[in-house]
């Protein structure tokens, strides 16, 4: 029997404010779960701490809502121990790049076949309205920095593609079919694929609300960069609210260990003393 | 639209993630003990399920085509009504959410009325006309329902406890 979008949420609702886009993108991956025909025993998501980590716990799939900015190593040690699964990774900005970042960059060089998907508002939501990673300079809506961060904002895209990451694409939650298709092609290109979506806070950034204007889907997935430099160029033209696929690269895929060659009598052999 | 199957597609579609929409927004006003909103969108998801029924008896015996997210030919971004996402807000007023679903069912009475106009196949022409004609009644109740409910006071969203509040 074909499994439906709905048979990959769970019975609990989410507690996510009324108008969060987050709502979106949840739709977004159980949609693409079913596009897929994912057996839901076969499908396991998971998160670290923030509102988006919430995720798992709204899906029928396996999850793991585990510690914060770990939820890459943890998808990572999940996928090598069981590659016959189809892992998600999902989280915010602030879980993702900043108390994760290293793992994030290692996660894309490693190259392991998982999909992330970073949602990406540029605030610290769960614990009321921080400046984050990915927050603008100049922004003013904290109290914590009324004068804005003052620090250029991590650029996730740049930091995947040189870091190795295989399939680099960039939603918008107000335009959750498409995000739907991203996350598809995500996880049926092989090695590490990210997809980071803008999802509006609607309760600290408000103003969000207008990334319905900002955002264009001016990368066609038909039409991605196959090769880094191109793929840097884009970037070097981007916005920060292009929407598409950015990259499909052919980076070797982190596999299952050879296997062994020797016994280990014999390799013991070779450091008798 | 080519055919019926492809139209049935697309309304049962449009239906489904319209009554998915209303019960989700439901749930969410429902944890911040919005009740009267919460029950118009039980209310509007009721409807939309009601005429989800319709539309899948409709299609019994034709083999539907299976359409991926992306590839419906809506209008817009998503399915034309369900109301989008970021419209709400957690003290949003009965009036908010009447003049949501109010633009949500003009949005499915337009698409529905577009078909009816463009379409090459004569019988979608015609179920895409009646389906047109049912979103007009609802667009008509639902300015009724408008028009008897007041309007918010200016501060509507003020809250005492404001989720934003840094102390």
């Amino acid at each position: 029997m074909m499994l439906k979008a709905q048979d990959y949420k769970s019975d609990v609702k989410p507690v996510w404010c009324p108008g969060c886009g987050d709502f979106a993108v949840l739709s977004a991956i159980t949609k693409a779960l079913a596009e897929l025909q994912v057996p839901r025993e076969d499908a396991a998501v998971v998160s670290g701490i923030g509102c988006s980590s919430r995720i798992p716990a709204y899906t029928s799939v396996y999850g793991f809502h585990s510690i914060h900015g770990r939820a890459l190593p943890i998808a990572t040690g999940l996928k090598a121990a069981r590659p016959d699964l189809t892992v998600f990774c999902a989280g915010g900005d602030g879980d993702g790049f900043s108390i994760g970042g290293n793992h994030f960059i290692h996660a894309c060089r490693r190259n392991v076949d998982l999909t992330y998907i970073v949602m990406d508002n540029e605030v610290y939501g769960m614990t009321k309205g921080q400046a984050s990673p990915t927050t603008d300079a100049a922004w003013t809506g904290s109290k914590l920095t009324p004068e804005g961060p003052g620090v250029a904002p991590f650029r996730p895209l740049e930091m995947a593609l040189s870091a190795g990451a295989n399939f680099i694409a960039r939603g918008f939650s107000g335009d959750p079919n498409f995000v739907v298709r991203l996350i598809v092609e995500a996880v049926r290109h092989p090695g590490f694929s990210l997809v980071q979506v803008l999802s509006p806070c609607v309760t600290f950034r408000p103003e969000q609300r207008a990334w319905k204007e900002t955002t264009h889907a001016d990368w066609a997935p038909e039409s991605a960069c196959t090769n880094r430099r191109d793929a840097f160029l884009k970037l070097l033209d981007d916005d920060g609210f292009t929407t598409g696929v950015l990259y499909k690269g052919n980076n070797p895929v982190f596999g299952k260990p050879q296997a062994a060659t020797a016994t280990l009598e014999e390799l013991e052999k070779g450091f008798a003393l | 639209m080519n055919n019926l199957a492809e139209f049935l597609a697309h309304a049962i579609t449009l239906e489904d993630e319209s009554a998915q929409r209303f019960d989700e927004l439901a749930d969410a006003l429902e944890v911040h003990h919005n009740g009267d909103v919460v029950e118009l969108f039980r209310k509007m998801a009721h409807y939309s399920r009601l005429h989800l029924a319709d539309a899948r008896e409709r299609a019994t015996g034709l083999d539907l085509p299976r359409l991926a997210a992306w590839e419906y030919k809506w209008p817009g971004a998503e399915s034309p009504e369900a109301i989008e996402v970021f419209d709400v807000h957690y003290k949003m007023t009965p009036f908010h959410a009447l003049t949501a679903a109010l633009e949500s069912e003009k949005q499915g009475q337009a698409f529905y009325a577009h078909i009816a106009e463009t379409a090459a196949d004569p019988g979608v022409r015609t179920l895409a006309a009646e389906f047109a004609a049912e979103e007009a009644d609802h667009v008509t109740l639902l300015q009724g329902w408008l028009a008897r409910t007041p309007p918010p006071e200016d501060h509507w969203s003020e809250d005492m406890d404001p989720p934003a509040a840094v102390d």
